[in-house]
């Protein structure tokens, strides 16, 4: 199957730089690399055994030929025997045995040097990954990112893995191949090599139209696909409107236009070794009857025949994968680049050990003159302070898009501020490593990210050693204890990766359990209860009230309601504060902020 | 695999004529060594330019007669495999349309999917690899053994004897390694989800500050992986090199034994090239196969798990009796009704009473987890109760058609889903033959005006998913659907909270209207829009804690008090420009 669908490679994308990626692979491959020197030694030593043995079985076929023929004119028969043919055999075997050898070699020390080598690029790239600013991620649809760690790297180690050995011997067997033919005869070499071009081009054409046809395969597949998605969204609609047998067969017609497509991919697919088989035979027939003649004018002699045919046959089938394997050699190399650029992306700056937190942490939180830009020369906080005494609420409001989540960002120090400091207690917050600052926060983002897990577990990632009643008391006090009761295995139901089998309002539910747990000095909740109803929300309201008490906090909501009682308000605009103040104050300014109210409000 | 047969079935003829071509192309890869020996013992034996010019000719016959025949093979059995693909997955689709809500959520949409796309991709490709190259196997081995055989009867037990060996090796190491695979898979899998964690939750494990421990977790699954990976790499290393040092003995003996006959002239020197030929091709038969057979169990994974859709029952059983319409008020009456998800060891729905009558609006509140949106669903009977009863004019729900039941419905459901397609095909769900007038009618109802003034009207084009829309304008089109069908009641679960205030109003206007005639039941987040409600039902944890209407729950019912105080007190939910507190 692997082989059938070679000829399927995609448009090559070569790599950028190749040398330099290739120098930096060999790099890579560090230890290992003894091992690399090994096979590519051992693949010389088969292929070379590989080229010799029909040459020897030639020549001890025609020994025993030239035997049997002078003893047949005597009317007596022939039986190998050590000194009449035998010797040879057993040499033969030798050379087989040592061919073999070297493949066994070859195959076992590369069954585990592909794999060990994506292994530690892999765990490159893990540790990588938490030392990249957020930026980074920002920036990056995390769907490339994986494609780049999973796919790229398991394209390079197959290619590696069976491609390169693949291709070493291919060169190998196909050269000393056509040497070989050539010194037996170069009629039938010329004749070999002309359907060999045949079944080259043949191959050529076939993988374009493949490559056609499986891109419409692939269009069909994506329309199946978002029809069945939609239909699967919407079932409850089309059960409750009766539309199932209408619904049926939109699905029917969708399926078989891609099966449709599917057949002349397919077919496609299967066509080409047979149709190459074919050429080669059709190869095969006019050298067997050239050679036929040959051998009745006793130009050749039955061994070197066979031999011939041996040959034909071991290097037609390299010759049509030859281009394929290069290309898939090109493309392994260009995986490996994109893997080596994203290792090489700039790093957060090295925490700073010097200052540590005091034990007690009031939860002061001063902005002074702070400015900021995602990208350096597009400043979009020029100059922003204020100041958060500890227990205060401060409600961040403005559009989406106007930059809440900045604040956020700078506050954690997901992002560095460009200028300006960040003060906690009056310490500079660029001064404390991070996961020191971090641990001072608790957050209810947007996304309510869970992991695949059981929902104790993920209430509980910020505090592994949480006791199950710990764990029941944060549910109970986000209010999502009663619906955790409700599920098929209470608190110890695994969530999947995309937690379908509970609701938004549920999951966001979870992430502020998670949050209570932890109990941090200062709490960031971003928008946390937007998709939880009113009453629910006036219940967590509650509950954080009376978490907040001696705690500063930020509130980040769409709805006025939440924040009205805020002890300071920051209203956002494209990425900066433009007003602050209490709700009063600003109601009275008559600015962007009263401006909102009376819209939400009208 | 029990599942599978049923699909098979329609196709035999092909597949017979499939095997039939099997046949011949393993026939055709024989017989041109075989003829190509016959050249040699002619040649050898002093004949004529002609005579091998002729063996040439039968020979070009063969080659492209079987090489054509394996074309067309190739051709039906990707047409087999496609047509099977694609009544699978019609299959697979219809059997959904039974399931229950709960049934379904037993799958969930990703991975019912999956099922209907990828698993059924993976049962199609391995159809194709097992008829193309695991069932010439059989037939190579048998007929390359005959064909020796016919030459010389050690010759042939040369051959049986090389290929046993290499089948008992090949199957000794796909049994080991067939573990290995389905291991690999599943690793495959979890360094999927475990990078996509990863690369989602980023703020949220800084936050925590759990890089270490989620770069551990990454660098297990990586292990994992690549150990599984290495040891099946092994697996497959050792069966190449066994099948390779398998053909070159084979050779050499071959030519030993082979050497002794000739000389004795029990064979002539050309059969010695037949028979290496003969070895070559059935271990090289034997050796594609292997790749294949140890894809058989991930396939036969798809297989079950498309089985597991197919033979599942139904939660709900469908009754085929239908409910009359005896002129009375009442349209829906919930008696004692109790409802508990399976496995659940609480109710989400405990007890709840309550009618619903002809030209009345009974309306249900609560908070989330309240369980008030599973009212909408058991009346929808996505779910059957687990207590009580639910009676349509009467007559319990569980004994009428589903059918008949939702016909008598039109349904608003939370999440407003749109389909591809137009505006007006949305809109013919609800009511197949209504004119055009009737729908631009139930748009105008549903405040859905802005459909009037799109280039197209209701031709309008509708994207998958309805993303071309916002959440209101998909809502009301959602709403115009349910509003265009002729229906006894209407149920709008929580329909009104994507719509700002003045349309949420406007609407209900309209609406009153519109369905003066019919019961109406709203299940809402907002008191505003159920203020002038003829009941109200207020529910706490499955239970109803108020009915009646909004003046008297004011008075009486602290949880819809609650509820009520939380709105009033922002304003932003309910409009009402009250004072700050």
């Amino acid at each position: 199957m692997e082989k059938e669908q070679d000829y399927l490679e995609e448009d090559v994308i070569a790599a950028k730089e190749a040398g330099k990626t290739l120098r930096r692979f060999l790099r890579s491959m560090g230890k290992q690399r003894v091992r690399l020197v090994i096979v590519i030694f051992s693949v010389a030593a088969y292929t070379t055994f590989n080229i010799l043995a029909p040459l020897y079985s030639a020549s001890a076929v025609d020994l025993i030929w030239n035997r049997i023929r002078k003893l047949r004119e005597t009317g007596q028969n022939f039986a190998i025997t050590w000194e009449d043919g035998g010797k040879q055999i057993v040499f033969l075997l030798l050379l087989y045995a040592a061919a073999s050898g070297f493949y066994t070699l070859q195959n076992f020390l590369m069954a585990s040097f592909a794999e060990r080598l994506s292994l530690q690029l892999r765990s490159e790239v893990s540790e990588k990954l938490h030392r990249l600013p957020l930026s980074f991620y920002d920036r990056h649809q995390p769907g490339i990112i994986m494609s780049c760690i999973t796919n790229d790297l398991d394209k390079m180690s197959e290619a590696l893995q069976t491609g390169m050995i693949r291709l070493f011997v291919a060169v190998g067997v196909v050269a000393g191949s056509i040497i070989m033919m050539l010194r037996f005869s170069v009629l039938l070499t010329v004749v070999f090599l002309g359907f060999a071009g045949v079944s080259l081009l043949l191959t050529q054409v076939v993988s374009r139209r493949t490559l056609r046809c499986a891109s419409r395969r692939q269009n069909a597949l994506g329309k199946l696909n978002g029809l069945v998605e939609e239909a699967y969204s919407g079932r409850t609609v089309i059960q409750a409107f009766n539309y199932e047998k209408q619904s049926s067969q939109r699905i029917w017609h969708a399926a078989e236009e891609l099966a449709r497509a599917s057949e002349k991919t397919d077919f496609l697919i299967n066509a080409v070794n047979p149709g190459i088989r074919m050429v080669n035979r059709c190869g095969l027939v006019s050298i067997a009857v050239l050679g036929g003649s040959m051998l009745i004018s006793g130009k050749i002699s039955p061994g070197i025949f066979q031999a011939f045919f041996q040959y034909a046959n071991q290097a037609g089938e390299p010759i049509t994968e030859l281009s394929y394997m290069i290309n898939a050699m090109q493309s392994a190399l260009a995986s490996v680049e994109r893997v080596y650029t994203l290792l090489d992306e700039e790093e957060m700056t090295p925490d700073v050990q010097r200052s540590s937190l005091p034990d007690e942490i009031e939860g002061s939180i001063t902005f002074s003159h702070v400015q900021f830009g995602y990208v350096p020369d597009k400043i979009l906080m020029s100059d922003v302070s204020f100041t958060a005494k500890p227990g205060q609420k401060i409600a961040i409001v403005g559009s989406t898009g106007a930059g809440k989540t900045t604040l956020v960002n700078l506050l954690m120090r997901f992002y560095e501020v460009s200028g300006g400091s960040i003060l906690l207690d009056g310490r500079n917050t660029s001064d404390m490593a991070r996961a020191q600052l971090r641990s001072c926060f608790g957050m209810v983002l947007q996304d309510a990210w869970l992991f695949e897990g059981t929902i104790a577990e993920n209430i509980a990632y910020g505090k592994p050693d949480a006791t199950r009643e710990q764990i029941i008391a944060a549910a109970k006090a986000a209010r999502a204890d009663f619906f955790i009761r409700t599920l098929p295995h209470g608190y110890d139901t695994m969530l999947g990766s995309d937690a379908e089998n509970i609701s938004i309002g549920q999951r966001q539910l979870l992430t502020i359990a998670r949050v209570f747990l932890c109990d941090p000095e200062i709490l960031i909740l971003d928008e946390a209860t937007s998709s939880v109803d009113t009453r629910t929300e006036m219940e967590i309201g509650k509950a954080m009230k009376a978490l907040m008490k001696g705690r500063t906090s930020f509130v980040i909501a769409h709805r006025l309601s939440t924040i009205v009682d805020a002890d300071l308000i920051l209203v956002m605009q494209n990425g900066t504060i433009i007003e602050q103040g209490s709700h009063r104050e600003l109601l009275h300014a008559d600015g962007a902020y009263a401006e909102l109210y009376n819209s939400q409000f009208a | 695999m029990r599942t599978l047969l049923p699909f098979l079935k329609p196709y035999r003829g092909q597949f017979a004529l499939v095997i039939l071509i099997v046949f011949a192309d393993v026939g055709g890869s024989l017989l041109i060594p075989t003829i190509t020996a016959n050249m040699i013992n002619l040649a050898v034996g002093g004949s004529s330019v002609g005579r091998i010019v002729r063996q040439g000719a039968v020979m070009l016959a063969v080659a492209l007669f079987s090489g054509s025949l394996t074309l067309v093979g190739g051709w039906l059995c990707a047409k087999i495999s496609a047509d099977i693909g694609r009544d699978l997955r019609t299959a697979v689709y219809d059997k959904s349309l039974l399931f229950s809500a709960s049934d379904f959520e037993r799958f969930g949409t990703a991975s019912m999917i999956t099922r209907t796309l990828n698993d059924i991709n993976i049962i199609q490709q391995s159809m194709i690899n097992i008829v193309q190259m695991v069932l010439p196997v059989p037939v190579m081995c048998v007929m390359g053994i005959l064909f020796a055989f016919r030459i010389n009867r050690d010759m042939g037990w040369l051959l049986l004897g090389g290929t046993l060996f290499v089948l008992l090796a090949a199957m000794v190491i796909i049994r080991r390694a067939a573990p290995v695979f389905e291991k690999l898979q599943g690793f495959l899998d979890r360094m999927n989800v475990v990078l996509r964690e990863n690369l989602t939750g980023v703020r949220v494990i800084r936050a925590f500050h759990k890089e270490r421990h989620e770069t551990g977790r990454m660098r297990n699954t990586f292990e994992d992986y690549a150990e599984s990976a290495i040891r099946a790499n092994r697996l497959f290393a050792g069966l190449d090199c066994i099948a390779t040092a398998s053909i070159n003995i084979c050779i050499v003996a071959v030519l030993y034994f082979g050497g002794s006959r000739v000389g004795t002239g029990e064979m002539e020197i050309g059969d010695i090239t037949a028979v290496t030929e003969y070895a070559i091709w059935v271990l090289f038969y034997v050796m594609m196969a292997q790749m294949v057979i140890l894809l058989v169990p991930r396939a036969m994974t798809c297989v079950r798990r498309i089985s597991e859709v197919l033979t599942h029952e139904p939660e709900i059983t469908d009754a085929a009796g239908a409910a009359e319409d005896e002129g009375g008020d009442e349209v829906i009456q919930f008696d004692k009704v109790s409802f508990c998800f399976a496995d659940a060891d609480e109710n989400t729905l405990s007890d709840v009473s309550f009618r619903c009558r002809r030209g009345e609006t009974t309306a249900v509140i609560g908070g989330t987890g309240s369980g008030k949106s599973t009212i909408a669903k058991l009346l929808m009977r996505y779910h059957d109760v687990t207590d009580g009863q639910i009676k349509l004019f009467g007559r319990d729900i569980r004994g009428i058609s589903q059918q008949e039941l939702r016909s008598h419905i039109a349904y608003v459901p939370q999440k407003a889903w749109l389909f591809s397609g137009t505006i007006e095909e949305n809109l013919r769900y609800g009511s197949p033959d209504a004119s055009v007038e009737e729908l631009y009618h139930a748009l105008d109802i549903a405040q859905a005006d802005f459909v009037r003034r799109m280039p197209g009207g209701i031709r309008a084009y509708v994207a998958q998913g309805g993303t071309n829309f916002s959440g209101g304008q998909r809502q009301r089109i959602s709403i115009a659907r349910a509003l265009a069908r002729k229906a006894d009641l209407f149920v709008f679960d929580d329909s009104f909270s994507a719509l700002d205030f003045k349309t949420d109003a406007a609407l209900r206007r309209a609406l009153a209207e519109e369905t003066k005639d019919c019961a109406v039941l709203i299940i809402a987040q907002r008191i505003s829009t159920i203020l002038h409600a003829d009941q109200i039902l207020v529910l706490d944890d499955g239970k109803i804690v108020g009915m009646g209407k909004h003046e008297d729950l004011m008075r009486t019912c602290d949880v819809y008090r609650d509820i009520a105080d939380s709105q009033a007190k922002g304003g932003g939910q309910n409009g009402e420009r009250t004072g700050l507190s």
